[in-house]
């Protein structure tokens, strides 16, 4: 006997209950207790009055299903749709593995002193600053001399083609929310699910999707991630442009399309630059979770450390994503600066 | 004077809110400003506004805040809709215009100049003036001439690369007129151009302003909350308050008859022999042989009337304009002028 029985019996759904079994597999919980033989729950006092929960009616009535067959129902439909899915995504997600791979291989095998020069150009190309491109070089020279160049090339050639794959889709995205209230209250909740799912939670339907083996997999998983910033701060960085600037936009007779490219994104550069550096930043965040799901770098290293309870491996692999992280921001950060220096209102 | 009318506006009214031609209604048959925004929630802009802008002149617009004229003039080139009426720009019904049009008009027919300056930060002084020909997707090169060109026309040669924060709000607004008069549009709009500059250099700028105008000979609608710049720059003054016309004319007349005690309110604190010219109040009758003290121009104020009687109020001068005599002066007319009006009680227009 089972406490929801009443409630089954007043509905008149007996002949239904007793026709049905669940399909449910047997829990944890159910097997310990039928090991020890005391399946026949007393009805007891109040106190024990279970919550009218799914297992709960389950037990009254054995028609009803458990709360176990939702998350499998959901496991069979996701497993169900997932090929056709698979027919569709797989073509368009392929340029992306493309992509990391082309990246992970120009950087492995382009020697070091070439590499080297290149990124300190680049880092003063949109820095101007020589203090800056010092502090690189010692960076780098620093994560060289301790054999660590390798892993921290990989990490950056991933976070350089997912920021810029990031900004590529982010900006138009933002752009168009600025545009249509109605564009920006459906995205919203999707930028807001996407940024509080914990990294851990999508890995797992893209595992399903992709191969571990397909570099792609972690591309989307670094994409889906870092993407909200730049949206969220080109569409606020758009909506706050002054009101009295578009109106002499419009006042000149300007169409959407210039005041679009000559007034707003302009304007807006400082708001999407903020994007960048902080989608930038998540990206190297993200990178060291997806070694999990197999992105080479230093994430590996930091895996290593965790799963052999190698310490030290951890820790100067650790010190290697710390010194990343600094230089990226310190780059990107100086060359806002410039721009807001540029356009100060 | 009479020029050809440029701007015609008729009948035009503006509600905000969300029902406006339900609430037109309900302004169509008397209803004020303050009563509809408690019964219907609606807020009154505009009411059967009737303007007619001459070519060549300059129309000022004035009025507390609140009095609608910053709409009024967002109303010329429909940076804001009308919920009823008609405006004509050189008899064309700009409310007609499809967007094309529209925007052919505000490149071509009219420029604007804003009260906050609205440059655009992340460009050259001379970029910036240049702003209308670039909208026309002229090349830099094309236009530059023209544009360092006005821009020495209005003080600022040598600054064109700068950019706009590097600039005082004086230089920023000279920045501003000169990329209206480089799209070389007929119709410049100034909405309240120099509210936001210091007295100073406000009045260097309505200098500037007239010194222009009596060279380019454009036609000027200008915004302003201060009288006595609407005196100095006005050849048509339009009173607005709540949405209305409360009187509009010449504003020598306006000041010689107010025709509304807010008006009377308005020009008190004016001085009277520095705003009224001589030919507000001299006589077209006159005896061209009498004995005349001396001899005027038509525009000289009374201030410097005053200052050449050496305060003998028996005189009467000669009014001459090209060598003849058009009127005549007698200080004692100039003494009445000088005494402050009271509401004449029924309205000139």
């Amino acid at each position: 006997m089972a406490t929801y029985d009443f409630l089954f019996s007043s509905l008149g759904l007996e002949d239904w209950c007793s026709e049905g079994k669940s399909t449910a597999p047997m829990s944890m919980a159910q097997l310990l207790a039928r090991a020890r033989g005391d399946e026949a729950d007393a009805p007891g006092s109040v106190w024990d009055l279970p919550f009218p929960s799914m297992d709960a009616l389950n037990e009254a009535c054995p028609a009803f299903p458990q709360s176990r067959e939702l998350t499998k129902g959901l496991e069979e439909g996701f497993l169900n749709i997932k090929d056709s899915l698979s027919v569709v995504l797989d073509p368009i997600t392929q340029p992306l593995s493309w992509f990391l791979d082309g990246a992970l291989y120009v950087m492995l095998n382009t020697p070091w002193w070439l590499v080297m020069p290149l990124l300190l150009a680049v880092v003063y190309l949109v820095t101007r600053s020589w203090r800056l491109v010092g502090f690189v070089a010692l960076s780098v020279l620093l994560l060289a001399f301790i054999d660590h160049y390798d892993y921290a090339m990989q990490t950056l050639a991933i976070i350089f083609v997912c920021a810029f794959l990031c900004v590529l889709l982010g900006v138009p995205i933002g752009i168009a929310m600025s545009r249509s209230d109605l564009m920006q209250r459906l995205t919203l909740p999707v930028l807001d699910m996407l940024q509080t799912l914990p990294p851990f939670v999508y890995l797992i339907p893209l595992i399903f999707l992709f191969s571990v083996t397909e570099s792609k997999l972690y591309g989307i998983a670094i994409i889906l991630y870092a993407i909200v910033p730049v949206i969220r701060l080109t569409d606020l960085g758009i909506r706050l442009v002054d009101k009295d600037v578009i109106e002499a936009a419009d006042a000149f007779g300007m169409t959407p399309r210039q005041k679009l490219f000559k007034v707003q994104i302009p304007l807006a550069l400082p708001n999407i630059m903020a994007g960048v550096n902080q989608t930038i930043m998540m990206s190297l965040a993200m990178v060291v979770i997806a070694s999990l799901v197999s992105a080479p770098g230093l994430g590996v290293l930091v895996l290593r450390g965790i799963r052999n309870l190698e310490l030290g491996v951890g820790l100067v692999s650790g010190l290697g994503i710390v010194i990343l992280a600094v230089i990226l921001d310190r780059v990107t950060k100086a060359s806002l600066n410039r721009i807001n220096a540029a356009q100060k209102p | 004077m009479s020029q050809e009318v440029k701007i015609s506006i008729r009948n035009l009214y503006k509600i905000f809110g969300k029902e406006p031609d339900v609430a037109l209604e309900y302004v169509r048959r008397g209803m004020g400003k303050a009563e509809l925004l408690e019964r219907q929630n609606h807020v009154l802009g505009l009411r059967d506004i009737n303007i007619d802008i001459r070519e060549g002149d300059i129309t000022v617009i004035m009025g507390l805040s609140g009095s609608g004229k910053s709409t009024l003039i967002r109303h010329l080139n429909r940076l804001i809709e009308p919920t009823a009426g008609e405006i004509r720009v050189d008899g064309r019904d700009v409310l007609a215009l499809n967007e094309a049009e529209l925007r052919q008009l505000r490149r071509e027919t009219m420029s604007m100049v804003f009260q906050k300056f609205a440059l655009l930060p992340h460009r050259t002084v001379l970029e910036n003036a240049g702003m209308a020909m670039d909208v026309r997707g002229r090349k830099l090169d094309d236009y530059e001439q023209e544009a360092r060109r006005w821009l020495a026309r209005v003080g600022l040669e040598g600054q064109e690369n700068q950019y706009p924060h590097q600039l005082s709000g004086g230089m920023q607004q000279r920045v501003g007129i000169a990329r209206a008069l480089v799209s070389n549009a007929p119709i410049m709009l100034l909405d309240e151009a120099f509210s936001a500059l210091d007295p100073l250099i406000r009045s260097d700028m309505q200098d500037l302003l007239l010194e222009l105008q009596a060279e380019l000979k454009k036609t000027i609608v200008f915004i302003t909350h201060d009288l006595d710049e609407a005196l100095k720059l006005a050849d048509h003054l339009v009173i607005l308050k709540d949405g209305e016309v409360v009187q509009q004319g010449d504003p020598q007349h306006i000041l010689l008859n107010p025709g509304d005690p807010y008006i009377v309110d308005f020009i008190a604190d004016i001085n009277r022999a520095r705003v009224l010219r001589v030919r507000s109040v001299m006589t077209t009758e006159f005896d061209p042989d009498a004995p005349y003290a001396g001899d005027l121009a038509e525009s000289d104020n009374l201030e410097t009337v005053l200052a050449r009687s050496g305060g003998d109020t028996a005189r009467v001068f000669r009014v001459v304009r090209d060598g003849r005599q058009v009127g005549a002066l007698a200080m004692t007319d100039l003494t009445r002028a000088l005494v402050p009006t009271a509401a004449s009680g029924h309205r000139h227009t």
